[in-house]
This record gives structure tokens, sequence and C-alpha cells, in this order.
């Protein structure tokens, strides 16, 4: 069997391995598509839908997290329409509305083209992107936590509540966390949440390339994996 | 057994169970496990079993399936919080459920749950504080016709109205301070 594939993504025809993921594809030639839960070397979850693109297949576009589609020979990709700008923007703006007071997220917002948030500020303390269950799980096989609850009750938590002996304590779930980073002002209190967007070059930028990746500032903040 | 006597300390200040049937339910705590053992796929069943059994999945019988079925403790406690079918909390001795379904409501099914919230002082979810009543809410039962539909310990009620509901629920209390009583 070949070990490589042949595929298009916004038009450029590109050579992945077979085990790749169309977003690694994307981020390796330099294409930028926005994402949040995605961690390379861990599984991919497909939480944050951020990484959508269109997969056309015989003239009819499926809209789908490229974190979770793996690449096959002669396919497809758009990333960049019309049609997904509008849906990562919404994406990102639900996003920024439920967890604010993270720069990794108001980063996001940013450079998804957010400029006014519409839904009410919820303030979680969580975006449930699942970096600290699948870190827990997979790098160090303890499962220690993981999600609890269902619908609007779902977060993140230990068995009963409590720490477990098995947790490691290593704190690795945390490094990873997307609400560890702080936004530039110090935390937002509780009625005071707003849309950063203070970083306005980065909202030109996500206006004048938004295809391309520009290695912006923002990935740092959010772990881009192209910065990883 | 640890886990014996962890179970029937925790049971001894719900009304609920009795010293007697405590012991019988962590024997079959194990009969529930046995023949299912290593196989992580039967959890949802034997929580299930176990949901039947306590009338709600004790903390102690979560770290037991976990270790008999070889599955991740935090996994249990996933599954058994995902679904409305577990419930984490000890019961009332009698659960009573309200539709709310579409048919229900519009034939005033809110008021069932407020004559129920006034007369046990409960929000539905919640256990009155005797351990005589868990008060439930669902979304259609089935039998929109008859409505609103109220369940009593898995016997259906239909047409209710609140006066009905009040009887009912005083017509439950009667009988067991009677069978307490006796006892
Ligand atoms: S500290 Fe380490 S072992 Fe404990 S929950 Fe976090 S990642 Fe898991
Ligand atoms: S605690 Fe942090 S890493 Fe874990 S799911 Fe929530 S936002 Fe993601
Ligand atoms: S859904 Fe793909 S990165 Fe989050
Ligand atoms: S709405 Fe109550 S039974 Fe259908």
């Amino acid at each position: 069997m070949q070990n490589y594939v042949t595929l298009t993504i916004d038009g450029a025809p590109v050579r992945a391995s077979r085990a790749d993921s169309v977003l690694d594809v994307a981020i390796e030639y330099g294409i930028c598509i926005p994402h949040l839960c995605h961690v390379p070397t861990i599984s991919d979850l497909g939480a944050c839908r951020l990484c959508i693109v269109e997969h056309v297949q015989n003239g009819r576009s499926k809209v789908t997290t490229s974190c979770t589609l793996r690449v096959q020979e002669d396919m497809v990709i758009r990333t960049n329409t019309d049609k997904i700008r509008k849906l990562r923007r919404n994406i990102a703006e639900l996003l920024v509305a439920e967890a604010p007071n993270s720069r990794a997220v108001q980063d996001i917002a940013l450079r998804c083209g957010v400029k006014q948030v519409r839904y009410p500020f919820r303030n979680k303390t969580c975006t449930l992107c699942g970096r600290c269950v699948r870190l827990c799980a997979e790098l160090w096989g303890a499962r220690a936590i993981g999600f609890v609850g269902r619908g609007k009750d779902r977060r993140v938590d230990f068995p009963f509540g409590v720490r477990p002996d098995f947790c490691k304590e290593c704190n690795s779930c945390i490094d990873l966390c997307p609400m560890t980073i702080t936004p530039c002002d110090g935390p937002m209190k509780t009625g005071e949440e707003r849309l950063c967007g203070k970083c306005e070059g980065q909202l030109l930028m996500n206006e004048n390339f938004p295809d391309f990746c520009v290695w912006c500032a923002l990935g740092e903040g959010f772990g881009c994996a192209r910065h990883a | 057994m640890i886990i014996t006597s962890l179970l029937q300390v925790k049971h001894r200040d719900h009304t609920g169970l009795h010293m007697r049937e405590l012991t019988m339910s962590v024997k079959s705590l194990d009969v529930i496990v046995e023949g299912r053992r290593s196989q992580p796929q039967q959890l949802i069943e034997v929580l299930q079993d176990v949901q039947d059994l306590c009338g709600y999945i004790p903390r102690e019988s979560m770290i037991t399936v976990s270790k008999e079925l070889g599955v991740p403790l935090i996994e249990v406690y996933r599954v058994a919080s995902f679904y409305k079918a577990f419930s984490l909390v000890p019961s009332g001795k009698h659960v009573i459920t309200v539709c709310l379904g579409t048919a229900c409501h519009v034939r005033g099914a809110r008021r069932m749950v407020d004559q129920v919230a006034g007369q046990l002082g409960v929000s539905p979810g919640g256990t009155t504080s005797d351990g005589l009543f868990t008060v439930e809410c669902v979304n259609c039962l089935g039998a929109c016709a008859l409505g609103p539909v109220v369940v009593l310990d898995g016997v259906y009620y239909d047409k209710m109205t609140p006066r009905k509901l009040s009887r009912l629920i005083d017509s439950v209390r009667a009988a067991d301070s009677e069978g307490r009583a006796n006892a």
C-alpha cells in the first residue's frame, strides 16, 4: 500500500502521509485553520469545532472538522470559503461568549474575525476542549480526570469530585489548559466581560491573509500546533 | 469485605433500606458482576442492575464495578453521571413522576409540579428530607390522551388535578406511617 496520498487543499495539490489528518497537513503547508482542542501527539476529539473545512465530493460539499478527517487520495478540501469563514466566526463568537476569560480564546476570536459578541457572556472556567482529559489518559495513562454530567452541566472533574490517589499531580492538565492564559489586562470580573480586541493588527491580518498561516503571535497564545 | 461494611455504614441513615436488605444488596452486587468480570462492554448493563437493586448508584459500588470490569473509575463515573436513568443520590421510598410533555403541559401539568412542590417542599429532582418522596419530571410518557399524567412508583394516574394529587400523596403518607407503626 502506498504511504502517501495527494490531495488538494484550497486549490493547491499537496502530498501527505496517509495517517495524517487534514488539519495536520494544512498546518504543515502553512494554511491557517484555526483550532483549539487539537494538540499534536494526542488523539483528536473534534470538541471545539473551530477547525471546520469544506470537503468537496461529487460536486457536493460537506462541512466537517479537519482534525478528525483523515486524508484520502484525490480529496478536495476548502478551508476558507465564505461559508466556512462565516460558520467559523460564529463558533468563535460562541466560544468567547462562553469563556471570555482566556487570552487563548480571545486570540482565536480575533483570528477568526469576531468583531462583536451577540451572545450573553457566561464567564465559564472551561471551554470543554478536553485537552486535559486526553492528555491525562494518553500521555500518563492516569485517567484521573474526565467529562462528567451532560448538557449544560457537563464539566471536567475527578471521580466523585475528589483528587484520586492515582493522579500523578504532574499538572500537565493545567499546562495545556487554554483557560490558564489570562487576558492581557488581567481576569475580567463577572459583568465586565468583553471582547478584548486589543490586537487590532491581528484583525487586519485576518482580513488580509485569512487563509495563510502568518505565524501570528496569537498562535502562541492558543497553542496553535504550528508553534508547538 | 471492606466494601460490605462501607455500604452498611452508608446505608444505615438512609430510610429507604433496612439492614437486612443491605447485606443482601452487597451479596447481590457480587451476583451482578459475576460472569461479567473483565468485560468493560458490560458497564451499562451492570450499572442498570445496580440502579435497580439500590435505587441509585452508590459510590462504593462504582469503585467495585470499576475494579471488577476493568473500566477506569472516571469512565464509570462519567457514564453514571451522563445517563438520566442513573441516579447518584439515593432516591426516596416513593417516586412521583410528573409528565411535562406538550400534551400534559397544555392541560396544566405545571400545576401538578406546583402542587407537589407546595405539599412536599421539594422541587423536581429533589427528595424530601424524611426520604419518603422523590419528585421527578419527564417529557412525555406516551400516554398523552390521558394527560396530565402522574406516575407514582410505576403506577400511572391519568387526568390528574392538584386535588387528586394531593389526596394521593396523603394516602401514601398515611399508608407509610401505618406500615411503620405495625412494623
Ligand atoms: S495532574 Fe497529571 S495525572 Fe493528575 S489529572 Fe492532571 S494530567 Fe492527570
Ligand atoms: S479544563 Fe481546560 S483543558 Fe480541560 S477541557 Fe476545560 S478548558 Fe480544556
Ligand atoms: S474540533 Fe478540530 S481542533 Fe477542535
Ligand atoms: S405529554 Fe404527558 S404523556 Fe405525553
